[in-house]
Order: structure tokens, then sequence, then C-alpha cells
């Protein structure tokens, strides 16, 4: 896949970032070398492997239905967010 | 002519008692952020545990709907900003859902019972909720990581009124099972529709439009009756290429129309890869089993009610469209209720009268064992079907529960004492020789009358159909 402007342009949306002009053709060389070095991974033969394959071994531990939790953790959170009020976190307005 | 192609996506929030891949608990209606976490707020680090709770649920409802449940199925990032979602992305379960290939019949009036494919129903985590106030959104994220079934079916619903019918079978099924309270209302039962039109007679399928969200079966069927006119329409004014394509529309209840969503030109890249922070779910045979314990379902019930009690197939319909209803019922049996007499008496005379007073059944002033008591002195003949109606009006504004004491207070008994009867009925004769005479010589009209007589005399006390068998013996 060859990155050009369209697609950092749409990568920039995807991503909700937004790159300086004056960046913008250094990004394209790093993510165009990313790219080559994943592409490495296409050598190898995964035709037999499914969605389940990983690395690790067994599955996932699962746990009992018990509800806890300390209030006072939230509590911090929020008093370290950005910007929150009345125990919301605030953000910018969204229009649906 | 066109044919309506519908199929329907449904988010059920699943009752469990602590949310799906943390410990806090999912308890509704609490102050905002208080059941929130650094696992369920995406703080970078924190891992997310899987609840077994929600995993047997979902399998509960698989065996529910006769469905493939996959004892391997895996959990993908789908990738989306939006403040209500801290970690950028949702958990849900993408290329190996845990439940696959199910069915639900609903009933038709054109084609009686009919078959709805269940493609796959799979676990996700729900995301917070957003407040927009002014210039800025405030975010409660208690709701996040709240464990979701989302349900999804074949196009195999030709007409609105099929749709509501699977949603309302769905409903039915999830609550039986109790995996969800599914209230539409406080929304932990919310339904998406995908609509599209063909020509009738074309296999081809037309452009899918979604309407999202929808939070009733009226408003259900509404969207859907707008939407498919809308298509028919651009179809019908050669422009259905530019008006109808695959996109997501809202539907606006004050209008009753359906919207399209603005700003949403370009088609969301989801970027599904499986979670790294989750390694495969596999169900043990334990868990199997264990999720395989249901309780009866109104299909059953349906057969077992018309095959076992005898009663009418409309009838059970619909005493099992609500686990309340069909519980009420079956109490009613239990202590003692003939099954027919017990239909009429819920259905129609304890319904009407709750629904006039805006109650539902699983709050009736009256419970299952005075109703079926009440039934079973009408069976018996203690008093009269009218005598019935009086005694459930007068616990309807009264506190007392005992049949039997408030039969005796209302003076209700019928009198069934043949002896009693017939000396009225002796009386009524005698002072009517006249026409005792013209009955006799043929005027059977008179009998009526005769009735009429003794039920007066009696006050209205007398047993009906002993007053007729006496009535007749006695003019032979
Ligand atoms: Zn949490």
């Amino acid at each position: 896949m060859h990155i050009d402007e369209e697609i950092l342009k749409k990568l920039e949306k995807l991503s909700h970032l937004r790159i300086d002009e004056s960046k913008k053709e250094e990004v394209i060389g790093q993510l165009s070398e990313i790219l080559e070095y994943v592409e490495n991974l296409k050598e190898l033969d995964t035709e037999h492997l499914d969605s389940f394959f990983s690395t690790l071994p067994g599955n996932t531990p699962v746990r009992e239905d018990i509800p806890s939790n300390d209030p006072s953790i939230p509590k911090e959170i929020l008093e370290n967010a950005p910007q929150s009020e009345d125990d919301f976190f605030i953000v910018p307005a969204i229009i649906e | 002519m066109f044919e309506t192609v519908i199929g329907l996506e449904v988010h059920v929030q699943l009752n469990t008692k602590s949310k799906i891949f943390c410990s806090c608990p999912t308890s509704f209606a609490e102050h905002q952020n208080k059941n929130t976490c650094p696992t369920c707020l995406g703080l970078p680090g924190a891992l997310p545990v899987l609840n077994k709770e929600a995993v047997k649920k979902a399998m509960s409802f698989g065996y529910a709907v006769n469905a493939t449940i996959n004892k391997r199925s895996i959990f993908n990032r789908k990738s989306y900003f939006y403040p209500d979602s801290p970690k950028a992305y949702q958990i849900s379960q993408f290329d190996i859902p845990i439940v696959e290939n199910g069915e639900l019949y609903i009933e038709t009036p054109k084609h009686g019972t009919k078959r709805v494919g269940i493609t796959r129903a799979h676990l996700e985590a729900d995301a917070g909720k957003n407040i927009h106030d002014g210039a800025v959104s405030k975010v409660d994220l208690n709701r996040a990581d709240t464990p979701l079934l989302e349900i999804v079916s074949e196009p195999d619903m030709r007409s609105s009124d099929e749709a509501v019918e699977y949603l309302k079978k769905l409903h039915s099924i999830v609550r039986y099972l109790d995996i969800s309270d599914a209230n539409m209302q406080e929304g932990s039962f919310r339904c998406d529709v995908n609509v599209s039109i063909r020509p009738k007679g074309s296999e081809e399928f037309g452009t899918r439009v979604e309407i999202k969200n929808i939070n009733s079966f009226r408003f259900v069927k509404q969207a859907i009756e707008y939407e498919v006119e809308r298509q028919i329409e651009a179809w019908e004014d050669g422009v259905y290429e530019d008006e109808v394509w695959q996109e997501t529309r809202l539907f606006d209840v004050n209008k009753g129309i359906t919207k399209s969503m603005r700003g949403k030109e370009d088609s969301a890249d989801y970027r599904y890869f499986p979670d790294p922070d989750l390694r495969p779910v596999i169900v043990t045979d334990d868990m199997l089993e264990e999720a395989k314990h249901i309780p009866e379902l109104p299909d059953e019930k349906v057969e077992r009610y018309v095959n076992k009690l005898g009663i009418k197939r409309d009838d059970a319909l619909v005493i099992t469209a609500f686990k309340e209803m069909a519980y009420y019922f079956e109490d009613m049996i239990a202590g003692g209720a003939k099954a027919k007499t017990a239909v009429t008496w819920l259905t129609s005379e304890l319904l009407g009268r709750l629904k006039k007073a805006g109650i539902d059944i699983q709050n009736s002033p009256i419970d299952a064992t005075t109703l079926g008591k009440l039934t079973m002195r009408v069976d018996d003949g203690t008093i009269s079907g009218k005598g019935g109606k009086e005694i459930l009006d007068y616990m309807m504004e009264n506190d007392a529960r005992d049949i039997d004491t408030i039969i005796e207070e209302l003076g209700l008994k019928q009198v069934s004492d043949d002896g009693a009867i017939l000396a009225i009925i002796d009386e009524v004769l005698s002072a009517n020789s006249d026409k005792v005479e013209e009955y006799k010589s043929g005027k059977d009209k008179l009998f009526g009358f005769f009735v009429g007589q003794v039920m007066k005399a009696s006050k209205g006390s007398a047993n009906p159909a002993k007053v007729n068998q006496l009535l007749k013996e006695r003019l032979s």
C-alpha cells in the first residue's frame, strides 16, 4: 500500500489527529517505512490459522458475577480529568 | 408490486449484577460516574476480565432459540471515537460470535406460524451516556461496559406487522429466560431496523437502509411503514438510485418520519481486530450444562395448554405472551381452578378490570389463588357468573380476599338445594296454573316465562342450571 496525501487525510480523520502541514512529508515517510516492515510479515504462511490464533495458550479467564467498586476511585479520576463538573466528565459539545 | 424485506438487530442489556469486563455494579439510575473504575473508564494498563454470568446468559438464549453455541468465540475491538466510549473502541464479537444459526416462530394472520432465522447473537460492551448542555456535553460512564447481547435476525420479515411480532416474541423469550429486564423505555431492549424493498418475485435484495434506536413497538411499525413508502415512491419516480442508499436514518417520533443522519457521508471504518487483552472465550462442558437449564418457553407452554389443559390455541397465545400472565394462570390451576374457567376469568374479567384501572398483571390487587378460588365457586355452583363478577368488582375496591366470607357478606350464595328450589317452583306453578295448561298443550315458549318467575321469586339466588333441570322434571 502506498501512502499519499489522500490516505494521510483519511487517517487523520479516523484517528482524530491533525498532522501539521510542515510535518506531513516526514509522517508519510515514516508510515511508508512501517508498512514496508509489515509487508515482510506477508511472507508467513497463515493459510491454516483461524481467528483464534494467539501466541498465548489457553482461554480468557472468567470471573464470578459479584459486584464491587470503590467510589473514591472514580472521584479521584474525575479530579484528574482535563475538565469535570458535578461528577460528570466535560467534553466539547457534541452535535448528534 | 413491491415486497418489503426487514431484518432486525436488537440490543438486549443483560441483567448481570456486575459489568461485563469489570466488577462495577450495573445498578440503574445511580449518581453519575459512581459505577466506574479504571477498566470501564479505559485507563491505560487496566485489563478486562470476562463476567462468567454474561456468557451463561448468552448461551441460555442460544438454547432457547435452537441455535448453535460456539464453544470457542472471540472478542474484537471495534474502533470509533465518541466521548461515550472512553477506550475509543467497543469490545464486541465480530469474527466468531458465541451464538449462531438460531430461529424463532411468529404468528402471522396470512401464513400461520412463520419461522424467522436468527443469524447470530454476540456479546458486547455498552457505551456510556452523553448529556448535551449548551457549549459542552456532560459524560456519565455508569453504563459503559454493561453487558449487551446483540441479536441479529435474518432478513426474513415481509411487513411491519411481522417485524413487531418478531420483536414481541423475542422480548417475551428474553423475559421468560430472565436474562434482561427488557425495558424499552429504560433502554434495556433497543432495536435497529434494516429495511429494503424489491419488486415482487425478485430474488435480489434492494438497498438496505438502517433505522437506529427505536424505543417502542409502535414506533417500529411507524418507522418501517414510512421508510417503505419513501423507498417505493423513489422507485416509482425513477430516483431510487439517488434517494435510497445504504445509510443510517433516525426516526423522528413527533413527525413520524425517518431522517438521514447528517455528517455520516464517510462510511465508518471500524478496523475490527481481535482484542489482544482478551484471549478466546472457551466454554466448558459445565458452563454449557448450566446454561441449558432454561424455563419452559412460550411455544412449549402453548402446546401444553392446548394439549394437556384443553384450552383454545388463541387463548393460550394471549396467556403466554407475557410470562407474568402465564405464571398467574399456572398459579390459578395449581390452586385447583379448572383451566377453561380460569382462562375466561383471567383474560376477560380480570384483565378487563386491570386495563380499566391501568394496572399490569404483575401488580394485580387480586392474586392468582384468590381468583382461582372464585372460579372454583362459580364452577361448583355456589355462586353464579354474575355473582362472581360482583365479587371481582368488590375486591377491586376493597381489601377483603376471603372468597367464602365475601360470598356470605354480599349474600351471593346461590340456592342449589333441590328442596328449596322445588318449593319455589311449586309456588310459581300453582299461581300460574292457566299457563301450565297452555304449556302442556304445546306452547313450549312458556318455559322461559316459568324460569323467569322462579328466578324472580328466589330474588336471583336460585342456581339457574338447577332451576332449568327441576322445572323440566316438574313439567314433564
Ligand atoms: Zn468498572
